[in-house]
């Protein structure tokens, strides 16, 4: 009995000794270098604990539950949207931010979080196609537009070859820009001539896929991805490390693609908001959200990170796109329930019907 | 008196935790369901209010849209046409297994059992996972697939995100539910039986289907039920597995929850999974017991 007390009690110590400060970020999968973590760690003298998400809608369901315990949350723009209007957010004060300076003012006040009351931008992303090059260049196939993902005198000679995302926002995006309308059209007729579109092109595709598409594009079963740029960074740099005979590389459509931003926010029951401005202000300075950039091929909103960035990810017109593209990017808007419900209901239409 | 009370307290003490346990774990969260089921979605996410400018909000629009669309209908179906399909391979597969389990000697018995078991040790998305693998169109299974239907002149066929690969995996993953439950059965027969019914002349056949197969009714049953239920809701499976067509109710309740933020709507298509399993289970259960005379009887006849 003697013996297990005193066990008891180391183990007491042994938790408050542990019991250091400590920051909750929850985050994307693979969107922080470790490197910068431990920095951080070190600047702080806290403990950084990472949870992670797969995507907005994870996160979103997952608050609106109710949970609480987290400081920084890193949603897409759309999602941040959602985020303050459901009240979820706790105000930022800029004072503690002065890196905020930093970041490219095309990226702030922007329509999501006007004069960014609760926002400033980590990283971003484009929605474009990711091609393996040896077999798409001896189909003689187009990279440079939608119409290699829809239209069937294209995607017929890859059948079972091609993955869209399995995000009916991401889709019918994309679909809608094909069609020459917005990608954050809510017209219903224009819907439905996406819906009719996707329906035709289906059964060319091997599957809906948002999650396995990295590894079927490195080890060649699959040759052309509608699919998120950094996504697509990954799955070549996996394909040179196994030595493949090909690389996977973006294609940009003409037509125009969706821009995801994404941004840091506090969440309104953050235990430790000083943490969390503190980590803010870190992440904004240039060399650690370079180091982002470095690793997974994201595009970065910030002017400082520039110079510590590799040139051959500068040079990437999917990461970083020149003003002929940005002007046809498009960032995804929060639509309202009774969008959600339509757009549902033609998704599990498109998904269940031949 | 008092001996009386405490066998009361007891029992309450043994009943109690389990109880509560299911009341707090499994009625209050369907109760939860079945009120969001009523109310409507709110613009955010979740639920709107409850009481909104004084008045209730509850109302059947996520049932009307359920009965007037035919689609939730059709992929309704469709799960349980997969659910009965991987049923029964699952119980074509899983017979013959617990047979040779049953009759086996003690000390193989426990290391078949064993490998019955072993799949649980590993993750189950792991090992759905690993069926990407299995099927995908480098591997072996698909390559000889294919030199065989080349071989008759049929165009190759991809096994990976099909709904072969959904299907088989389903089977996959349940084998062992079904096996547990018959070999619990198959274990218990009287040998006894089976010897008497040779000498009266019956062969293997008769045997098999007079004797044997009515006595493991209760453990088919109860295997089905096993297999079939978490079959019929499952989600992770035409996630990874399957094609631009197999997408059953689980993923079309998890889509309401997730991307499309519909709490009511998910709650209602949750409502009628569960009330659909609770029915085919009432079902089951009923034709069990008008079944069941048949091993009573042969046990009466044995006693």
């Amino acid at each position: 009995m003697k013996r297990f007390v005193s066990l008891l009690a180391l183990a007491v110590i042994a938790l408050t000794a542990n019991a250091k400060d400590q920051l909750h970020l929850y985050n994307w999968n693979n969107y922080i270098a470790p490197e910068t973590v431990k920095r951080f760690e070190e600047q702080c003298k806290c403990e950084v604990v990472q949870t992670y998400y797969s995507d907005n809608e994870e996160l979103l369901a997952k608050l609106a539950a109710g949970a609480k315990g987290y400081d920084v949350l890193v949603p897409t723009s759309n999602a941040v949207q959602a985020l303050i209007k459901g009240g979820q957010l706790k105000p930022i004060d800029k004072s503690q931010l002065p890196n905020l300076k930093n970041i490219d003012p095309a990226y702030l006040n922007t329509p999501f979080d006007p004069d960014n009351k609760y926002s400033v931008p980590y990283a971003m992303s484009l929605t474009v196609i990711g091609y393996n090059d040896q077999k798409i260049k001896e189909l003689g196939l187009p990279t440079d537009t939608w119409a290699v993902v829809f239209d069937p005198k294209y995607v017929e000679k890859i059948k079972g070859r091609v993955t869209v995302l399995d995000s009916s926002s991401e889709l019918f995006a994309a679909a809608l820009k094909h069609l020459g309308y917005s990608s954050t059209d809510v017209e219903e007729a224009h819907w439905k001539q996406a819906v009719d579109l996707i329906k035709k092109a289906k059964p060319f595709w091997a599957a809906f896929n948002a999650s396995s598409y990295i590894k079927e594009l490195t080890v060649g079963n699959i040759w052309l991805v509608h699919g998120y740029s950094n996504d697509i960074f990954q799955a070549n740099l996996d394909a040179q490390a196994a030595g493949r005979p090909f690389h996977i590389l973006h294609g940009l459509p003409k037509e125009g693609a969706v821009l995801a931003v994404d941004n840091m926010v506090i969440h309104k029951d953050a235990p430790r908001p000083d943490l969390a401005h503190k980590f803010m202000n870190f992440m904004l300075e240039g060399r650690n959200s370079a180091e982002l950039t470095n690793l997974i091929g994201s595009g970065n909103p910030n002017k400082e990170a520039i110079k510590y960035i590799k040139p051959e990810i500068l040079k990437n017109l999917a990461i970083f796109p020149d003003k002929a593209m940005t002007s046809k990017l498009e960032q995804l808007k929060d639509m309202t329930p009774a969008q959600r419900r339509l757009r549902n209901r033609m998704w599990t239409e498109i998904k269940a019907g031949r | 008196m008092a001996a009386r009370s405490d066998g009361r307290l007891g029992k309450w003490l043994v009943i109690g935790p389990p109880l509560a346990y299911l009341l707090v774990f499994f009625a209050a969260p369907a109760l939860i369901m079945a009120l969001a089921s009523f109310r409507t979605p709110g613009e955010f996410g979740g639920l709107s209010p409850l009481l909104e400018n004084g008045k209730i909000d509850l109302n059947l629009d996520s049932y009307a849209r359920f009965f007037t669309d035919s689609i939730y209908a059709q992929i309704f179906l469709k799960s349980v046409w997969y659910a009965l399909l991987t049923t029964l391979f699952c119980l074509l597969l899983a017979y013959p297994l617990a047979t040779l389990i049953a009759k086996s000697g003690k000390r193989h018995r426990d290391l078949l059992l064993l490998l019955v078991i072993l799949p649980f040790w590993s993750n189950f998305l792991i090992r759905v996972y690993a069926w990407m693998i299995i099927l995908g169109p480098n591997a072996a299974l698909a390559r000889m697939v294919n030199g065989v239907l080349a071989w008759v002149g049929h165009e190759p066929v991809p096994l990976l995100f099909s709904s072969f690969a959904v299907l088989i995996c389903l089977v996959y993953v349940h084998l062992p539910f079904m096996v547990l439950p018959l070999y619990a059965n198959l274990e218990k027969h009287d040998q006894a039986l089976l010897d008497a019914a040779q000498d009266l002349g019956a062969n293997a056949w008769q045997r098999f289907w007079r004797i044997t197969f009515p006595l493991s009714l209760p453990g088919v049953y109860a295997g089905a039920a096993l297999v079939f239920i978490p079959a019929l809701g499952i989600f992770a499976i035409p996630d990874i597995l399957g094609g631009p067509e197999d997408s059953l109710i689980g993923n079309v309740i998890k889509q309401q929850f997730l991307e499309t933020r519909d709490w009511p709507f998910g709650s209602v298509l949750s409502i009628v999974l569960t009330v659909a399993a609770l029915a085919i289970a009432g079902f089951a259960a009923w034709v069990a017991r008008g079944s069941l005379g048949t091993p009573s009887s042969a046990g009466e006849a044995r006693a």
